[in-house]
């Protein structure tokens, strides 16, 4: 039979795990762990796109409702963008509560997303949060660890090493066994955990499930899969290398407290420390201060649209603006709205790439450390990332010029160049109009951009994969028994 | 007696191999780092209020020049900021602080619609959280505790070297007793020379809120020291000890407070603030399509002291259009009512469940002392609401008689801030401390007293 000695060696560690009597007590306890933090997701994600899915249907018929008006009333009365939660962000709650949620769409002003639920947190929020996917990258190493400190240390400390090898067993199918056992000690957590998390996601997908979720669901499960072996397989290999069974747990907490608290923490404030962002005042000022060299379209006497003004009267052979056949003040907005709208855009991509420079440590890190690895994979393929996040900005920005251009089309073409006397009616146009500006609707990015932002953090397992199998290789040429 | 114990101490090799001095060096060097980043902190804090200083001080005379003849639409672009203060103490304990903005620019109009805007952050930041003086008390600190205490009776007795301490001491309690204080002085010793040492990095002065942050810092030190003497008291193996006190540490500073941060986001969730900004445009800007004298109206029923200035010629009907703006805020004063006190629900919550997980109560009262939590955010804004309300009021009889741009002195008006004053009670934030440390030092003392010559 196929690892003979391999599988006897496992159902060894299987059943010395279950003996003990505080490891069915440990899992039970992250049992319940899993258990709450499945529903708490599942409580929250459903409220949280409750609340966005009403309110997005409330603004869009409001915007509806709006009476006959002239249309750049309309450009301010403006719409909202609701950001919606990925099925997947029930397993990985990832950076949801740090993003905001909701912005405010009108002409001239890229408002900020609000309401993240960091802002409206007491500051427990920074102890972190229970997830699925936090008791999988956080707690279930460290259970491994405690499980797999003695796998072969204890063997040595009590002699029983020195018979295993004499009667014939070789460190690789000893090392290949040990690790196979906790591994499956692992299986028993990290199976139901998946079929959870399959059961959740389809339940807020609502009977449509696109190939893209199931490609993302199938490497979330692959990932984390290889993350929780390569644990198993440190537990062992650390056993292995050291003399009593607990300096092998004394080092593998060290090393668990190194690559979960100290590691990522450290390499981000590294990030950040080199790489300072503007404030938003300087942002804000800076923007303005551009939008101000290209012209100030609230300013009469700007030189640029003076000139806009002069072509115009040239090209309708006209001699005042009153007399243009086109609106001469949604002309001037919209170039106004174009100039300000592409200085915007530049100046937030030169601010996303100062954060990516911020992120870049942490994310390099993954080669050192595999919990920085799956911690971006895992958010990047739930859709709780930042590259997420920064997709629906970009949406929501899109959507507002477009809407803002349309107005500033209707106005240009149905609304008079002449003031109304006080006595007339205000000039305004058919309400319409209002539904020629389709609603907002977020749509997710295909999981393509996952594997264009998250290349380090695949190359990193692939990496640690190979890492893990060298040293166990190098490990059975210079391992002792004693 | 206590000099041989110390010297066995920083010679012995405990942690990973490692040895004291390294896991000491270790704490130090990243509480000097966190020193570092409170410094930065502080001096992006203060960038921030220099950037927009600057801001108005440019900005205010160019508006002005533009708009020379028509002050409400001067007032319509004009942004007033105030400053949340950063006190030296606020890089300690960085808290919230880099989640919400610690300045807001508001114009006169609705101020519903803008103060809930969100700073620019970088949301990886927050998430993996700040290396600051907090994150190194809170959470190195214990460990280090942990690793130092938790073999001293179960070594010596794994080594057998135990009999021979018990014979030969007198008093083999205040022994035990002896050995946990050397390792607290020299913890308490690592505590003191770096919170000497933020005194002239960061400029903290010497007054009664660094005296209660030090206080609750030893305090924190002091209920892990009970905690490691209670698990010492058990007389279990070194191993079991190291699971048992890691397991203490994960329960009281990874699960429990995020599940209680999980309870209390669902408990009190906040569809109040969407609600707040679609009743706050709503109430604005259905207006314009509403009866003008309706409006006006009800404007003169809250402000009724307008109703006497005499309406004037100007580019605009800006009483008309500024009364909209205040229906705006007047029209979603509820929910932006229930908002807040969702909000004060929460910090109450939560400050009623931390009294009973010492690890939440020292993280919240360090950041209530370092004015960085939520009760400070919440105040902020009350102050913004009312720094606002303050310009309205300045600034709606000029617009509404047309006052004369130039006369108004624009360099004049200087950016507003606000200084935290609310005051915190020691027994408040001592209390919680204090009785937990009694609670198990008495266990551990008490246990102790009936096995310290198990053999």
């Amino acid at each position: 039979m196929l690892l003979r000695t391999q599988r006897l060696i496992a159902r060894q560690v299987w059943t010395t795990a279950f003996k003990n009597r505080a490891v069915f007590g440990l899992l039970i306890g992250i049992g319940l762990l899993l258990t709450y933090a499945a529903a708490t997701g599942w409580v929250n994600v459903r409220q949280q796109n409750e609340i966005g899915r009403i309110y997005q249907q409330q603004a869009r018929q409001d915007w509806l409702g709006n009476p006959d008006k002239h249309p750049h009333r309309m450009a301010h009365y403006g719409h909202f963008a609701f950001r919606p939660k990925a099925p997947l962000s029930v397993f990985d709650f990832g950076m949801e509560s740090f993003l905001g949620n909701t912005i405010f769409l009108e002409a001239h002003k890229q408002n900020s997303v609000n309401f993240s639920e960091a802002g409206f947190s007491t500051g427990l929020l920074r102890f972190g949060e229970i997830s699925m996917a936090m008791v999988l990258q956080l707690l279930l190493p460290l259970l491994l660890f405690f499980l797999g400190f003695g796998t072969v240390a204890t063997d040595r400390e009590t002699g029983t090493l020195k018979l295993i090898l004499s009667q014939g067993v070789d460190w690789g199918q000893l090392l290949v066994g040990k690790s196979l056992g906790l591994m499956a000690v692992m299986l028993t957590l990290y199976g139901p955990v998946m079929v959870v998390t399959g059961l959740l996601w389809f339940g807020l997908q609502e009977g449509t499930v696109s190939a893209d979720q199931r490609m993302r669901l199938g490497l979330l499960m692959g990932a984390y899969f290889l993350y929780l072996s390569f644990f198993c397989v440190i537990a062992v290999l650390v056993s292995a290398r050291s003399k009593t069974a607990k300096t092998a747990l004394v080092s593998l907490i060290g090393l668990w407290l190194m690559l979960t608290l100290v590691l990522p923490r450290t390499s981000q404030a590294l990030g950040s420390y080199l790489y300072p962002a503007p404030s938003k005042a300087k942002f804000l000022a800076d923007i303005q201060a551009d939008v101000l060299k290209e012209g100030d379209s609230h300013n009469p006497n700007d030189p640029h649209y003076k000139r806009l003004k002069d072509s115009l009267l040239t090209a309708y052979g006209v001699d005042s603006v009153q007399k243009l056949p086109v609106n001469y003040s949604g002309l001037v907005m919209a170039e106004g709205e174009k100039i300000s709208a592409q200085l915007y855009n530049v100046h937030f991509g030169r601010l996303l790439a100062i954060y990516d420079q911020q992120n870049r440590f942490s994310k390099a890190m993954a080669f050192m450390n595999p919990y920085l690895a799956i911690r971006n994979l895992s958010m990047a393929l739930s859709g709780t990332d930042f590259a997420g996040y920064v997709d629906f900005q970009q949406q929501a920005e899109r959507y507002r010029y477009e809407m803002a251009q349309k107005m500033n089309d209707l106005q240009i073409h149905f609304i008079s160049n002449k003031k109304p006397g006080a006595a007339e009616k205000p000039h305004q146009i058919d309400k319409k109009h209002w539904e020629e500006v389709p609603d907002f609707s977020y749509q997710s990015p295909g999981i393509g951009r996952v594997f264009a932002h998250e290349t380090i953090s695949l190359l990193a397992f692939a990496f640690w994969m190979g890492l893990l199998g060298m040293v166990g290789w190098r490990l059975t040429k210079t391992l002792t028994a004693i | 007696m206590i000099r041989l114990a110390f010297i066995q101490f920083m010679r012995a090799g405990r942690y990973a191999g490692a040895g004291t001095r390294i896991g000491l060096i270790f704490l130090l060097t990243v509480g000097i780092i966190s020193l570092f980043v409170g410094k930065q902190f502080s001096q992006r804090q203060q960038q921030a209020v220099a950037d927009v200083i600057e801001f108005q001080q440019t900005d205010f005379p160019r508006q002005a020049a533009i708009h020379r003849d028509d002050m409400g639409l001067l007032l319509y672009y004009l942004k007033f900021s105030v400053v949340n203060q950063t006190r030296p103490l606020t890089a300690l304990a960085i808290g919230q602080r880099d989640v919400n903005p610690s300045v807001q620019s508001v114009t006169i109009r609705a101020l519903e619609g803008q103060q809930y805007d969100a700073d620019l952050t970088n949301p990886a930041n927050l998430l993996l959280g700040n290396v600051d003086f907090s994150f190194v008390l809170v959470y190195l600190f214990p460990l280090l505790i942990v690793a130092f205490t938790y073999s001293i009776i179960s070594e010596e007795k794994e080594n057998g070297t135990w009999s021979i301490v018990a014979v030969q001491s007198r008093n083999l309690l205040g022994f035990v007793g002896q050995l946990f204080l050397i390792r607290l002085a020299v913890l308490l010793a690592v505590l003191l020379v770096i919170i000497g040492l933020a005194v002239p990095t960061l400029g903290t002065p010497l007054d009664g809120s660094l005296g209660l942050f030090l206080a609750t810092s030893v305090g924190y030190v002091l209920f892990w020291f009970s905690v490691c003497f209670w698990v010492a008291s058990l007389q279990r193996r070194s191993s079991t000890n190291a699971i048992l006190l890691l397991g203490i540490w994960l329960g009281l500073l990874i699960v429990l407070p995020a599940g209680v941060n999980n309870y209390i986001t669902a408990r009190y969730p906040v569809p109040e603030a969407q609600a707040t900004t679609q009743a706050q445009r709503k109430g604005v800007h259905e207006k314009w399509d509403t009866d003008k004298t309706a409006t006006i109206k009800k404007f003169y029923a809250h402000y009724p002291q307008f109703r006497q200035v005499p309406v004037v010629a100007m580019p605009f009907d800006w009483r008309w259009y500024y009364a909209m703006q205040q229906l705006g805020d007047d029209e979603s004063a509820e929910q932006a009512h229930e908002l807040k006190q969702k909000l004060q629900q929460r910090e109450t919550a939560s400050r009623s469940i931390a009294q009973f997980i010492p690890t939440l109560h020292t993280q919240l009262q360090l950041g209530e002392l370092a004015r960085s939590g939520l009760g400070n955010q919440l105040r902020f804004m009350d102050y913004t609401g009312r720094f606002h309300e303050k310009m309205r009021l300045y600034f709606y009889p000029r617009i509404f008689t047309n006052a004369p741009v130039s006369a108004e002195p624009w360099t004049n008006f200087k950016v507003d801030t606000f200084a935290d004053t609310a005051p915190s009670s020691p027994v408040a934030v001592l209390g919680p401390l204090l009785l937990f440390i009694a609670l198990f030092t008495g266990l551990g003392w008490n246990r102790f007293r009936r096995t310290i010559y198990h053999l």
